[in-house]
């Protein structure tokens, strides 16, 4: 099932929010809105839910509007929220009001608590779920629907490192087999590069660039969406060189930087060496058993030209950047 | 110490023997401030619901005055029904003032602040997220609002024992708006202080002991629901 916005304007009181001329999600398509806090994100996937009416412009799901499709939508909202009583009366109010028949309702809860490994908590009071728990269980009352859209707001926020490895593993697999076409929010680049085959890239209320992630990711219009991509942004000449995560090595490259080093972090399995080149601050990952540098010391570190884009016209100072790149 | 002991035996003698006028007068009671917080329910649990759930710019204001009025004496709440039921009064015509009807209006003024700021509180306790997710799961108004009615049980069960609570007790109000007519308006409160000022202890403390055995099971059934929906 497609779903689109078109021409929508969103605003929460006097401040906008959203302006949107065209977005689309591919039916059978895992997409996933990549962007700061506050870039409009999660207003897009409640405008889709039909929680929120646009003050101007259409929110199609499946070519009805929004509130009209909100028997076709899941939505699992970053904070997993339950009525009281146990997880299995939880997900079977959820089956119920999508007027499932009881035969129906018994096996979808049973294969989807088994997949999205939260069977044994079944008879647990819902409200006493732990945090990766209940993260868990709020995916599988979306994913139970079977619905043909189905939007996920950051769905593994929650866990903790180990828990979010694994679901972050476990996800495509459970996405593919119980939903259709889906909607994710992260802010997180490696999660919705992993999870989704399209991406979109939002910032203050605006899409920056949109398609297939390998796609936008290669080719960010403009320093804001790199920075979102996690791009370090290094002055060059009289602009900015974009330099991909994970592009940056020491020794010369195409691209070739100079990186004042201020500080070295042996994290055991790499070190982080963090420094500025021409006056802004990046950190550059390095394998391990590389030789470490010294605070002070000048360290010569370049990328390949494929994994560098430069924005010829941009005043340095005007982006706000992560400036951060790995080596790993 | 003598007098109160001997008042109780007698209480506890016309309570045993089922003293008609004792059990008319408690069911007069009963009758009265039931009605009085059944209506305070109707009225303010949706009022409290509003407050709890909408956000508009009086809401602050509205929510100060239910506080005000959650303290407001019952004497002064019996002085405003009075004025407006008496025969002079703009409600005079209905011919209302000195029945139960009246006593039942001034109690419900009693009770519903206190209706309205138990469920607005228990209402914004709930999570925000809660009736967004009712409604993507497709629950209609009705029952988006019957489930978080009932989520909010153990808040409105405390609303209403409060404001039962409240009216069974109090006596200014009764007194002035229903003038405490024997066989007709008299209710416990106001006929414990009618023997009081007559000096027959032994009914002032039977009367006493029914209201207080009377409150007591009430507010016991309402917790037991309250506390068997907490588990």
């Amino acid at each position: 099932m497609e779903a689109r916005l078109e021409g929508v304007r969103f605003a929460y009181g006097e401040r906008p929010v959203l302006d949107v001329p065209e977005l689309r999600f591919a039916g059978g398509r895992v997409t996933a809105l990549l962007g700061p806090n506050g870039s409009g994100k999660s207003t897009i996937l409640r405008l889709l839910a039909g929680l929120e009416r646009p003050a101007a412009g259409r929110v199609l799901v499946g070519g009805k509007d929004a509130p009209a499709a909100r028997a076709s939508v899941a939505y699992a909202f970053q904070e997993a929220v339950f009525l009281s009583g146990s997880l299995r009366a939880n997900l079977d109010l959820a089956l119920r009001l999508r007027r499932l028949p009881s035969a129906e309702r018994r096996a979808r809860l049973a294969e989807t608590a088994a997949a999205c490994g939260v069977a044994h908590l079944l008879d647990r009071p819902a409200g006493r779920l732990s945090g990766g728990e209940a993260q868990r269980a709020n995916l599988a009352r979306a994913l139970a629907l079977r619905a043909p859209l189905t939007l996920l707001d950051e769905p593994l926020a929650g866990f903790d490192e180990r828990g979010r490895a694994r679901m972050l593993a476990e996800l495509p697999a459970l996405l593919r087999r119980f939903a259709g076409t889906v909607a994710l929010v992260t802010h997180d680049r490696e999660e919705a590069l992993r999870l989704a085959a399209d991406l979109v890239v939002l910032r203050e209320g605006r899409v920056r660039a949109a398609g297939p992630g390998r796609e936008v990711f290669a080719n960010p219009p403009d320093p804001e969406t790199a920075a979102v991509l996690g791009y370090a942004l290094i002055p060059a000449g009289d602009g900015l060189a974009g330099v991909a995560p994970g592009a940056l090595r020491p020794g010369p490259g195409d691209v070739t930087f100079a990186l004042d080093v201020e500080e070295v972090a042996d994290l055991v399995t790499r070190v982080e060496v963090a420094g500025r080149i021409g006056g802004r601050r990046v950190t550059v990952g390095l394998p391990p058993g590389a030789p470490l540098p010294a605070p002070g010391e000048r360290l010569t570190v370049g990328a390949p030209a494929a994994m560098a884009v430069s924005f010829p016209d941009q005043a340095p100072a005007t982006v706000d950047s992560p400036a951060r790149a790995s080596v790993a | 110490m003598e007098a109160i002991g001997d008042g109780l035996l007698e209480a506890l003698r016309l309570i045993g023997a089922g003293d008609g006028e004792l059990f008319s007068i408690a069911g007069r009671s009963l009758l009265v401030s039931g009605a009085a917080t059944a209506l305070a329910l109707l009225a303010g649990a949706p009022l409290g619901y509003l407050l709890g759930r909408a956000r508009f710019p009086a809401r602050t204001l509205i929510l100060a005055a239910v506080g005000t009025g959650m303290g407001m004496p019952p004497v002064v709440a019996g002085l405003v029904i009075w004025l407006l039921l008496v025969r002079s009064g703009p409600f005079g015509g209905f011919e209302l003032i000195y029945t139960k009807q009246a006593m039942v209006v001034a109690q419900f003024l009693i009770a519903t602040p206190l209706v309205i700021a138990f469920t607005a509180a228990s209402i914004q306790a709930l999570p925000a997220r809660l009736p967004d997710l009712l409604t993507v799961l497709g629950a209609g108004r009705l029952r988006t609002l019957w489930l978080l009615a009932r989520e909010a049980r153990l808040g409105l069960l405390a609303a209403v024992m409060a404001g039962f609570g409240a009216v069974v007790s109090e006596v200014g109000a009764s007194m002035a708006v229903g003038g405490n007519l024997a066989g007709d308006t008299r209710v416990l409160t106001t006929a414990i202080v009618t023997e009081t000022s007559r000096a027959d202890t032994e009914r002032a403390i039977a009367y006493g002991l029914v209201l207080l055995a009377m409150a007591f099971a009430i507010v016991a059934v309402l917790t037991l629901v309250q506390q068997r929906g907490a588990r």
